[in-house]
């Protein structure tokens, strides 16, 4: 049930893969401006930055020469000039990189979240809530706000050190060669220090994340943990988990506590070299004191765009992973969608009636009949669920499923929604292969009611007219009748406006199973299928919903699955699945006269010993 | 010890920039007599010893490679200092907050249950993991941050003064203002970061609804609604980060502004100072390095002690943890008797918190080896008995014993390892199944482990597994349904050997079936312990030596199966509401047959 993708949460890749970071560059495309923006305020600063200790030679140069002082004014407004600009372009670079990464954030999760209402359920399946969420929460973050920066500082980085050396070069070609040679160690150094870096960085989360989830269990199985008497040995394995993680903190302090001295004390050569080599020039006459002054603040301000341009190429690989995920989810096509034929139908329907609902591909309107002709399914290859089944569904008719849990009650209902698609044969409506009809249109006249019903955070009013768009006041009330929820509603302090908290937590499943039920009704489906629907319902309130909506289902195909008797027994139809067969069919009364499965199956309960 | 290697490293780093600055005025621009240069007192002192220790003016002037060398010695020697301060403090800092990591986890177990009642279990994890954290930032990176940013200050200052009192004071002209600009800025973005954080939060809870209700969305084909909703949240998060990114870019620019601008003022007065003649160039670039140092850590100083009040509310949060009252007697003392005994409650109350009671009085023998089955609508108290019995709450009046032993002057741990219970709600650690089994005894021998599973009819389950006994519980291993996580639960019961099995609606996701089974097993592995089974199927319980009914947290009715039936009374009731329909089945089946 893992895929790779989802193990590598934590893993560091070798290599930074262009290709990748090319395709998600390509998310920057709506914010062109900016980023030329970015990259133009970088070349922009590096300039400003390499003018700062220029002019200051200038300056010194000048008193020291006994230049005029007109002349140190002039200097003295450029280098003002300079500063303001500098602090501007501050203002305009942070702008722009505020522009791209929410920008391309905003873009990212929404795309994503729109593929995602896409998806087929084999792609949920795989996957938990909290895995897919991170996807459109970190890993969007993650991305979207390193692209500016990685843009600004490849752009400021280089040409800072590109316009630094060109001006020592001017000013003593000799000196400066003697400075470069400082420069593979710093890279060297400043590469693997961040590589080490971003490592053990990586392992604090990692154990962090377990340690988070170490809290939690403690949490949630505290009964279980006393009950057992495993305090000592839970305390065992968390002392672990924290003594890891003290151990990776201390190696992640001590490497940058030897990294940044390194970089200082590599420095400090430079400043050597300049002091030896360019006192020896000043000597000479061959460099002036201002000069000199110059090439002691470039030797310490290369530094700054070489760590910075190693911490972008640790960032970009520790954000590859996740830049891949989210690719991936961005890439990934839902299996279940509407075919290249019924989309040309849909658009074809949608030109000649501009105002015809989204979705409509001019077929049937009114479904007949659903028929399961030799349907093969399976979850898992070579574990077939459902082999050569074959079920026809009429208008008026309500057909039970019953039998034992994992026969294939659920399947059934799973592939009559599309929720899944038959892994061989296929189910045709009113003689049409659905997968030949708009995939929103049969979801539209669904109305499906699950055993453990998810209701959105909001109120009650809410989660019934979710059922179907633009419903009246009325027809909301009115389902809710037909369900029999209103009886509860109305008896609750907030009555409609009642807040059912998230996933409906605020009300028991018995309450949540009769709203749910109301915004089906309200859905007004040609196709209704309940899943255990009104299974922690009493059993008086069940006869009063049957009731309620048996008017409902006149002339509509409804496919019940229980395991209570009163709710099985008024079906037309009774099929017993087990195995992903049907092993019995008929109604009530004669399977009980066969005395086969179905008659066990109800009679073993309370077989008295 | 991390002070002090602190301190020393920005001496010695502050040694480097003198050195330079001594190698420029006194051996490089030499060619301007000193003399005439108001180069008095400590100034001269400091050059003179500085210039001795490298050989001497002629020396130096001759072998320029020495103060290069002097500069790269004392910079390594900063760096040694700085590694034994990151060395230290990470130590120290580290070792505080894995005692406290340990601390809250170890109370978090020895909370009672009451606690846990009215927490919400987000916000405590929550507390544990990113108020740590905070904390840890704090004394880290922060509080160190701040120190030195303070030391680079204090300890630049004398050296400024001793050289141009003047330019000293112009040097840290704007430093309040920096620190002011920053402390004040930083409290009032709080306001947007936090609009921020909960518009973060709204567009999260849109996405975990969506993922957690998509089946909802597709069955009603509702997804065009869920995207527009979904745009609504996701653009109004952008526009606050955006916000966020222009007030930064504010911040940014000006707080570089008051920077440089310290730096221009310096750099301003002191080439007037130089045509003046009040100072030598080598104090101009140790002015100008000295400001760069601690200039820029004024700007986060400011930053630091704006998000004081951040590392302050976390540690608040947790000591709140640290000091609720744990459970009191829970360690045994090794001389506690065996629960063999009868179990008897006498006029027990408890009531949750103040509320009105769950029980009333209840009083009821189980004699030693028998079985006692309780059943009654849900609340009525039934799991309540199980968790006084557990000591998992301590009840109000009356007495609770066990062979004639009160079980409140018992240890707890030893009360709970004499008792094997299993919930409805089975919890499942995130381990192996075989882990999971031996929780309670580990060092079961593999004949017993199955035993256990084939008594609680998992074993042929778990064999089905890929790994087997091997296969991890959890997100990354295998979904157990509800039944099968019961039966798991059940083995490992079994497998603690306990004086007294506890079944709180234990099978109640088990098809009935397999309850039979596993019924029948446990009635024939019976050996002398005590058992109380919690049910809500008649078929279930109707085999116990003495079944109590149970409402509204009395006891209404107790005997065996076949009395209850005589009497007029809930039991009846529950039983002909079951039976009824078995009639009703009859009759259909009969009619027809």
């Amino acid at each position: 049930m893992t895929d790779v993708s989802m193990l590598s949460e934590f893993d560091l890749p070798e290599h930074i893969d262009a290709g990748l970071w090319r395709r998600i560059y390509r998310h920057t495309r709506p914010y062109r401006r900016s980023m030329i923006g970015l990259a133009a305020t970088g070349v922009l600063m590096a300039a400003l930055d390499t003018a700062f200790p220029w002019l200051i030679a200038a300056l010194i140069d000048g008193v020291v020469d006994g230049a005029p002082t007109s002349s140190l004014v002039w200097l003295g407004g450029i280098y003002a000039i300079v500063v303001v600009a500098a602090a501007a372009v501050v203002f305009a670079f942070i702008s722009f990189a505020g522009q791209v990464a929410t920008g391309v954030a905003h873009d990212l999760r929404q795309s994503g979240f729109g593929r995602l209402q896409e998806l087929s359920f084999s792609y949920y399946d795989k996957r938990p809530v909290g895995w897919i969420l991170s996807r459109l929460t970190s890993d969007c973050m993650k991305v979207s706000s390193l692209m500016p920066w990685v843009m600004f500082d490849l752009f400021w980085g280089l040409s800072f050190i590109l316009m630094i050396s060109i001006n020592m070069l001017i000013m003593n070609w000799v000196l400066a060669l003697a400075v470069f040679s400082i420069l593979p160690l710093l890279f060297g150094v400043s590469f693997y220090f961040q590589r080490k870096l971003l490592f053990s960085s990586r392992m604090m989360r990692r154990v962090n994340s377990q340690m988070t989830a170490t809290y939690s269990e403690s949490i949630a199985g505290v009964r279980t943990t006393k009950t057992l008497v495993r305090e000592g040995s839970n305390l065992g394995e968390f002392q672990e988990q924290s003594g890891s993680m003290r151990d990776w903190s201390i190696r992640n302090a001590l490497q940058s506590a030897v990294y940044l001295p390194s970089i200082v004390a590599i420095g400090s050569l430079g400043t050597a070299i300049v002091l030896w080599r360019g006192g020896l020039d000043l000597q000479t006459e061959s460099l002036t004191i201002g000069e000199l002054f110059a090439f002691l603040q470039y030797v310490v301000l290369f530094f700054i765009p070489i760590q910075d341009l190693a911490r972008r190429v640790a960032d970009l690989q520790s954000a590859q992973a996740a830049a891949e995920r989210l690719q991936g989810l961005l890439d990934t096509t839902p299996d279940i969608r509407d075919s290249d034929a019924v989309q040309v139908k849909i658009d074809a329907y949608r030109s000649l009636h501009p105002d015809a609902e989204h979705g409509n591909d001019g077929g049937d309107g009114t479904i007949e009949t659903v028929d399961f002709r030799q349907v093969d399914f399976w979850y898992v290859e070579g574990e077939p669920v459902l082999l050569g089944f074959d079920l026809t569904l009429q208008a008026g008719q309500t057909v039970a499923l019953v039998g034992a849990t994992g026969g294939g009650k659920s399947t059934i209902a799973n592939l009559m929604c599309r929720f899944y698609e038959p892994s061989g044969g296929g189910i045709y409506i009113n003689g049409v292969e659905y997968r030949d009809r708009s995939l929103h249109w049969l979801r539209s006249n669904l109305g499906v009611v699950l055993q453990v019903p998810h209701l959105f955070s909001g109120t009650i009013r809410d989660n019934i007219a979710y059922g179907r768009a633009g419903a009246t006041e009325d027809e909301v009330v009115s389902a809710a009748r037909r369900s029999e929820a209103i009886h509860f509603i109305e008896s609750l302090p907030d009555g409609w406006d009642t807040q059912v908290g998230e996933g409906g937590s605020m009300l028991s499943t018995g309450q949540r199973q009769l709203v749910a039920l109301a915004r089906a009704i309200l859905a007004d489906p040609q196709i209704f299928v309940m899943d255990e629907a009104t299974s922690s319902v009493d059993t008086e309130t069940e006869q009063q919903i049957q009731r309620g909506i048996e008017s409902i289902l006149d002339g509509r195909i409804s496919v019940v699955i229980a395991h209570r008797l009163s709710t099985v027994r008024n079906a037309d139809r009774i099929l017993v699945v087990d195995g992903g067969r049907i092993v019995e069919s008929g109604d009530h009364a004669s399977l009980l006269a066969a005395r086969g499965r179905y008659f066990q199956l109800y009679t073993h309960q309370f077989a008295v010993a | 010890m991390a002070f002090g290697a602190l301190l020393l490293s920005i001496v010695f780093l502050q040694l480097a920039v003198v050195i330079s600055k001594v190698i420029i005025d006194r051996v490089l621009d030499a060619d301007q007599p000193t003399e005439h240069l108001m180069i008095v007192g400590l100034q001269a002192d400091i050059d003179r010893i500085l210039l001795m220790a490298m050989g001497g003016r002629d020396f130096v002037s001759d072998n320029l490679w020495v103060p290069g060398l002097a500069i790269v010695l004392v910079t390594l020697l900063a760096g040694v200092f700085t590694w034994l301060r990151g060395r230290w403090s990470a130590m120290a800092c580290e070792g505080i907050v894995v005692r406290l990591r340990d601390e809250l986890y170890d109370k978090l177990q020895h909370l009672p249950c009451s606690w846990f009642d009215v927490q919400d279990t987000g916000d405590i994890v929550q507390r544990c993991t990113s108020d740590v954290d905070t904390v840890r930032v704090f004394l880290a990176s922060q509080m160190i941050e701040l120190v030195r940013g303070l030391l680079l200050l204090v300890l630049a200052a004398p050296l400024l003064i001793m050289i141009n009192v003047w330019m000293a004071l112009v040097s840290l002209l704007l430093v309040p203002f920096i620190l002011y600009f920053s402390v004040v800025f930083f409290r009032k973005v709080r306001i947007v970061f936090r609009a921020k954080d909960e518009a973060e939060g709204r567009m999260t809870t849109t996405i975990q609804e969506n993922l957690a209700g998509v089946r909802v969305v597709r069955a009603f084909a509702r997804q065009a609604h869920e995207i527009e909703q979904f745009e609504d949240r996701n653009t109004s998060h952008r526009d606050l980060d955006n916000r966020l990114y222009v007030l930064m870019a504010r911040f940014w620019s000006l707080s570089d502004l008051l920077c440089m601008g310290q730096k221009m003022i310096v750099l301003a007065v002191g080439v007037v100072f130089l045509l003046y003649g009040y100072i030598e160039i080598g104090s101009l670039y140790l002015f100008l390095t000295m400001v760069t140092m601690f200039i820029w850590p004024m700007q986060q100083a400011g930053r630091i002690l704006a998000d004081l009040g951040r590392a302050t509310v976390a540690f608040d949060r947790l000591t709140e943890i640290l000091a609720v009252d744990v459970e009191t007697l829970t360690e045994p003392t090794g001389d506690e008797p065996l629960l063999d005994g009868d179990i008897e409650f006498d006029g027990v109350t408890f009531a949750h918190r103040e509320q009105s009671p769950v029980l009333h009085d209840v009083s009821f023998v189980v004699p030693q080896g028998e079985t006692l089955a309780l059943v009654g609508p849900s609340g009525c108290g039934k799991s309540t008995i199980v968790n006084l019995l557990l000591r998992l709450y301590d009840h109000d009046t009356g007495a609770i014993t066990i062979g004639g032993h009160v079980v409140d002057e018992l240890a707890r741990k030893h009360v709970r390892s004499r008792i094997a219970v299993v919930l409805q709600e089975p919890f499942l650690f995130s381990k192996t199944l075989r882990e999971n089994i031996s929780l309670a005894h580990p060092a079961a021998a593999e004949h017993e482990l199955h035993e256990a599973t084939n008594a609680a009819d998992i074993h042929q389950s778990i064999l089905r597994f890929e790994k087997g006994y091997d296969t991890p519980v959890g997100e990354r291993g295998v979904t157990l349904s509800g039944g099968q996580r019961q039966r798991i639960a059940l083995a490992r019961a079994l497998l603690q050997s306990p004086d007294i099995l506890i079944l709180d609606d234990a099978l109640s996701a088990v098809d009935t079936e397999t309850e039979s089974t596993i019924l029948e097993a446990l009635r024939r592995r019976h050996g002398n312990h005590t058992t109380i089974i919690i049910a809500h199927r008649i078929a279930t319980l109707m085999h116990a030596d003495r079944i109590l009914v149970m409402d509204e947290g009395r006891i209404v009715q107790s005997g065996s199966h076949s009395s209850l039936l005589k009497e007029d009374g809930l039991y009846r009731r529950l039983w002909n509401i079951q039976v009824g329909l078995e009639d009703e089945l009859r009759d259909d089946a009969g009619g027809l047959a």
